[in-house]
């Protein structure tokens, strides 16, 4: 399960991209790469556990969100 | 390697550090994430004066890649628009299981060198890069089958112990070639003395190459071509060319190390001559 604060967007305020990237919409910014493999639960990582931007803001998700799955781009590309 | 090496004018071996697996553009949007920005980027840093590309393979939207087809292509790149740089691999990976480590020594051909991580490092609040002994081992085991040079990367005083350690469990082939880095974190506290103890640690015979995160990074540099070791530079370490400007290229940050080495009067290693100092 993927983190339910993770979006992929190719644009954000004044930022944009040719392909659409990790944003965290607790944090409102991109996530770094590095990052976007424990947004994403990629090996053995996990959001809930590892990320110190989702235990922040842990308290704000409603129960239907923490349910919730973000498609991805698939294991390794 | 002393001081002495760098009045006797021994070549500095340059590297650049591309793109790394971190931060992407997101930090930087002219860091290259593509493999033919890779390319591009990797021949323009040897145009400027470097001699090695230290590589991490991406997926299109920039996140990490530890696929051996991803490095192939990345390579195939490089080996197109570049002339005759020196490709070193990342066997870095925070998180990512051993297995996944061992892929990007899996091209045809091997990459000339690869990294090798000496011990752990902490990433964010609740992440640790283990570098395991025992994975450290295998990686270094798959390097002498494939005939790869190692790059040990010394993130703090403590992997100078691994060094030694290693060299007690495993021979290495000369000359041993140190990375020693420093930063905030986990790495070594980047003050200048803390360069002179580190190599003063370092396994008799052995070469460094001088790595300083951020805004560190030109003046550990400028250390480095004193105190006879190498340098690496690139926008996998530091995205700003100065305070609150964002750097061009990795060719921009290449140039103004070359010119700093030129005005100490050390010659910048060729490709060539950087295979013949590292035993290539
Ligand atoms: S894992 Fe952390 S950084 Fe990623 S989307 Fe969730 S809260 Fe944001």
């Amino acid at each position: 399960m993927t983190c339910p604060f993770l979006d992929y967007r190719d644009s954000a305020g004044d930022r944009t991209f040719d392909t659409a990237r990790a944003y965290c919409t607790a944090a409102e910014r991109f996530v770094q790469p590095m990052r976007a493999d424990v947004c994403n639960d990629r090996y053995d990582l996990d959001h809930a556990s590892d990320c110190e931007i989702f235990l922040a803001h842990e308290d704000e998700l409603d129960e239907a969100e923490i349910g919730s799955e973000v498609p991805t781009e698939g294991p390794d590309a | 390697m002393t001081y002495d090496d760098f009045l006797a004018g021994d070549p500095l071996i340059i590297t650049a550090a591309l793109t790394g697996g971190v931060h992407g553009k997101e930090a930087n949007p002219n860091l290259p994430e593509t493999p033919a920005e890779i390319g591009r980027a990797a021949a323009a840093a040897e145009d400027a004066g470097a001699a090695v590309v230290h590589l991490h393979a991406r997926r299109p939207n920039g996140e990490r890649s530890f696929a051996t087809e991803r490095f192939q292509e990345i390579d195939d790149a490089v080996r197109r628009h570049a002339d005759d740089v020196i490709v070193q691999h990342s066997t870095g990976g925070t998180g990512a299981p051993a297995e996944k480590r061992h892929l990007p020594l899996r091209t045809d051909p091997a990459p000339e060198m690869a990294s090798l991580d000496m011990g752990p490092l902490n990433r964010y609040d609740h992440l640790t890069s283990e570098n395991t002994r025992g994975m450290v081992d295998a990686l270094h085991a798959e390097m002498v089958e494939r005939g790869i040079k190692p790059e040990l990367e010394v993130f703090n005083d403590g992997h100078l112990n691994e060094v030694h350690g290693l060299l007690e469990r495993r021979e290495l082939a000369d000359p041993v070639y140190a990375t020693l880095i420093f930063g905030g974190g986990t790495l070594t506290p980047p003050r200048p003395r803390n360069l002179r103890n580190a190599v003063d640690n370092l396994p008799e015979g052995a070469l460094f190459n001088t790595l300083g995160f951020g805004r560190h990074q030109l003046p550990f540099a400028t250390m480095g071509i004193l105190f006879g070791g190498h340098v690496r530079v690139g926008l996998e370490d530091n995205v700003y060319y100065r305070q609150g400007e964002l750097a061009e290229s990795n060719a921009q940050l290449v140039e103004r190390v070359v010119r700093v080495a030129e005005e100490l009067g050390r010659e910048v290693a060729s490709p060539s001559q950087a295979r013949d100092i590292l035993g290539l």
